[in-house]
């Protein structure tokens, strides 16, 4: 193999960041290439340094990084020789990048056809004019429908998927050497993600460009991949052809991430006794945003809410676990603010008995039973308070008179695994994963018979997610709570409910069993969502049991 | 604490702010007993003295001994100031935090309302209550409190909409907390760095306030020794002796700069994050 077949050759390289006290080391020692038209996967979990790798391929490093002399080639190209000036006319022309959000990535104040033309006038020397049918040329290429419009069309009034179709488009506009994919799909829904990948290969394909494809998905991974390399804490652990690497996977933390995805055939939960009267049952649950304006009724104007969720009926057993998917906007998370009274709402909710039908119904004992627990730790723990008094208020809430309220807070501490030291604690010394066991501490202090977890390891790692996971279903054994649980991960979802709801744009589709939710007599958009979904990692490629 | 004071004091913005706003505080403390003459004892033999080894800054227009009176007047200036400041800023901030709370047309009706109050400038709104009230220090006082609240309002509401939005907000209406809870221990501890900030800026406007109020004969009268009501008298001596016009100037600039670093560092300090 000469170098020319390589399009990207990275040796010895290694980067720490300076920081107060130090430095903090991202990557060490990496050692990577990737053949031309070959696509490279680098998968790592948050803080494993791929995204610093991406940056330093591009050249395009933080202030305080420090390098050492390991060495970055692009084809026969040195790119740490090369100056600044030298290194824009790189990028975007020899290497380029997709970003993880297209909602950040494009421009919002100017339009699609200047932001795509833009790159074409600037590495391909062409006139603005030929640029525009180029670039027309190039999002017709992409599989958007009606691209002229589409030039002139602003970000916002195009979806995630279309928007995430216009940087790719962007990003093979001059035929690059390479393509540095950094998580492009993570922001997006399951079947728009399925749409963009599938694109994406399609593309690869045609034009093939050597890829580096960034992800913490290990599934997704070892569909679109060739060859793949694991990185944790910034040391590249294992690296090899995807098949071989799933099937036989050599080092521990490897195996421990494919062990860790979710598996829609290992139930993690115990059949239900289904001759038990329903704990809560949802009837007709219509939720509007948006409210009618003094102004409109002045002038006798007609007034169009938005729709969060339309009559919304479903029923939940003690003990059992229901499932919610549906892609973002589908009303999820609007079902569940309206159960736990942070929406307004029409219609009935029927809470063991008492009838509830608007917020001034949800007295103190009604939210001590109904608990929610949200998708971002960060953001719901109050960052002034210290862990004592984030869980001390369910106690002085509802708990008076139930023993000393300190006891009870390190043994629930100790129930979620935590060391009974962190009550001195702010949340932000905490990890991602710990925060979010405070947050369930907190909700299962108040001893509730309902517990809604809105999306609540989408923000977490997935080593991370399976011990949450695990955690929560050891509480769900001991309690008997019942779960609502609300995802879009439906190989997590199937392992760990009992019924699953499909929801789309505000409508529930369907209530099924998730024993049988993959069965052919399931209405068309269930089927859609399950075809969409990544089968896990080890499912279709791994021959040897994991545990 | 001491790990607060710490950060405090490790940032080169808090550690100054602490060391001027330390002097002004010993002014203010013991001011009265450091004078050299008293405060107002004049001289007719010694007018518009530039500063001298006998008078260090300079004598006024009837003798005074300029240093005697600033440390003499820091007292009443700097606790009059930054009293009303902080009385305004919580009422503002509370007020704001509240109605980003309750949203809606409640929210609606409170800065609407808040608007007007503002439309009036703060001069004139703290004159119309001090008439109201009858003219006193107290009342001075209240009335620049109620003329910095409507703008502290608005800073604070603004901060407070997008903590508002915030999960740990809506964990605590899940599980039932009243309002008052929310708004002083959920809400306001996250809205308060900006407010901090802003307050310290607030302090020397509180002294120009004063010293206006007291020019117009409705705050401190002469012979006081409030720094605001020096400048004002010093104006008419001006090509006299440019000094006593400066010191009380100065005195006031060092004050507000002071408190400015003093803000800065607090921000930092105050964000449990660095």
């Amino acid at each position: 193999m000469t170098d020319t077949d390589m399009a990207l050759r990275v040796e010895g390289y290694s980067l720490a960041y300076d920081v107060k006290g130090g430095q903090a080391r991202v990557l060490n020692g990496i050692d990577l290439s990737i053949r031309r038209g070959e696509i490279l996967g680098l998968v790592g979990e948050s803080g494993s340094g791929k995204s610093s790798m991406a940056s330093a391929i591009m050249r395009h490093l933080a202030g305080n990084a420090r390098e050492n002399d390991g060495r970055i080639w692009l084809g026969g190209t040195d790119l740490r020789a090369q100056t600044e000036r030298q290194m824009s006319d790189i990028r975007g022309r020899r290497v380029s990048m997709v970003f993880q959000d297209p909602a950040t990535s494009l421009n919002p104040t100017l339009r699609l056809g200047e932001q795509l033309a833009e790159v074409l006038v600037r590495h391909r020397g062409l006139t603005p004019r030929q640029a525009w049918a180029e670039g027309e040329a190039r999002l017709a290429h992409v599989g958007l429908k009606t691209p002229r419009e589409m030039m002139a069309r602003m970000p916002h009034e195009m979806s995630g998927g279309e928007k995430q179709r216009v940087v790719i488009a962007t990003a093979f506009a001059c035929n690059p050497e390479l393509i540095i994919f950094d998580e492009p799909t993570t922001a997006l829904d399951v079947i728009t993600a399925r749409q963009i990948l599938d694109l994406f290969a399609g593309l690869q394909q045609e034009t093939g460009v050597a890829s580096l494809y960034i992800s913490h998905d290990l599934a997704l991974l070892s569909q679109t991949a060739d060859r793949v390399a694991v990185l944790q804490k910034g040391v590249i652990v294992e690296q090899g052809e995807t098949a071989g690497l799933f099937r036989t996977p050599q080092h521990d933390y490897t195996k421990a991430l494919i062990a860790a995805a979710p598996q829609p055939d290992r139930r993690l939960v115990t059949p239900l006794d289904t001759t038990r009267a329903p704990l809560v049952s949802v009837r007709d649950v219509t939720v509007n945003y948006g409210r009618k304006s003094l102004l409109d009724t002045l002038l006798r104007r007609d007034y169009a809410p938005v729709v969060g969720s339309r009559a919304v009926t479903l029923e939940l057993r003690p003990g059992e676990v229901l499932g919610i998917v549906g892609e973002s906007g589908s009303g999820k998370s609007t079902l569940a603010k309206a159960m736990t009274g942070l929406n307004r709402f029409d219609g009935l909710i029927d809470f063991d008995g008492r009838p509830v039908t608007g917020l001034s119904d949800m007295d103190s004992a009604y939210r001590r039973d109904v608990q929610i627990i949200f998708q971002h730790p960060d953001a719901s723990l109050n960052p002034r308070q210290r862990i004592a008094e984030i869980l001390a208020r369910p106690l002085r809430l509802y708990g008076r008179g139930q023993g000393d309220p300190r006891a009870r807070i390190a043994a629930m501490l100790e129930r979620v695994r935590l060391p009974a030291s962190y009550v001195d604690r702010y949340p932000h010394q905490l990890s991602g994963g710990e925060k979010q066991r405070i947050a369930i501490a907190r909700a299962f202090l108040s001893n509730p018979r309902l517990v809604i977890c809105d999306e609540i390891t989408s923000a977490l790692d997935v080593s991370v997610q399976a011990s949450v996971i695990e955690l929560l279903m050891e509480l769900h054994r001991d309690t008997g709570a019942a779960y609502v649980f609300i995802t879009h991960d439906i190989n997590l979802v199937r392992q760990i409910a009992h019924r699953i709801a499909v929801m789309y744009r505000g409508d529930l589709v369907e209530i099924a069993d998730a024993e049988r939710i993959a069965d052919p007599d399931r209405a068309p958009y269930t089927r859609q969502l399950l075809e969409a979904v990544t089968p896990p990692a080890s499912a279709r490629l791994a021959t040897t049991p994991q545990d | 604490m001491t790990d607060f004071l710490r950060r405090l004091l490790r940032s080169p913005q808090g550690a100054l702010g602490c060391l001027i706003v330390g002097l002004i505080l010993v002014a203010v403390v013991f001011g009265s007993y450091l004078t050299p003459y008293g405060p107002e004892d004049m001289q007719p033999l010694a007018r518009y003295k530039d500063p001298s080894a006998a008078h260090w800054l300079g004598t006024d227009q009837y003798g005074r001994d300029i240093l005697s009176r600033l440390l003499d007047g820091a007292r009443s200036t700097v606790v009059m100031a930054v009293a009303a400041t902080v009385i305004g800023t919580l009422g503002g901030a509370i007020l704001g935090t509240g109605s980003a709370y309750l949203g809606g047309r409640a929210d609606e009706f409170i800065m609407r309302t808040n608007d007007a109050v503002m439309a009036i400038p703060s001069l004139l709104m703290a004159l119309m209550v001090v008439s109201l009230l009858g003219s006193n220090s107290a009342n001075a006082l209240l009335a620049i409190a109620i003329a910095f609240m409507p703008s502290m309002a608005r800073i604070s509401r603004s901060v407070a909409l997008t903590v508002r939005k915030q999960d740990y907000v809506s964990a605590a209406i899940a599980r039932g907390e009243g309002a008052a809870y929310i708004v002083l221990r959920e809400m306001l501890p996250n809205v308060i760095a900006p407010i901090v900030v802003e307050m310290t800026i607030r302090v020397s406007f509180a002294v120009m306030l004063f010293a206006t109020l007291s020019f117009l004969g409705l705050g401190a009268q002469p012979p006081a020794t409030d720094w605001g009501l020096m400048v004002s008298e010093a104006r008419q001596y001006l090509h006299r002796s440019y000094w006593i016009l400066m010191w009380p100037s100065a005195a006031i600039a060092l004050t507000a700069i002071g408190f400015n670093l003093l803000g800065d560092g607090l921000r930092d300090a105050l964000n449990p994050r660095t």
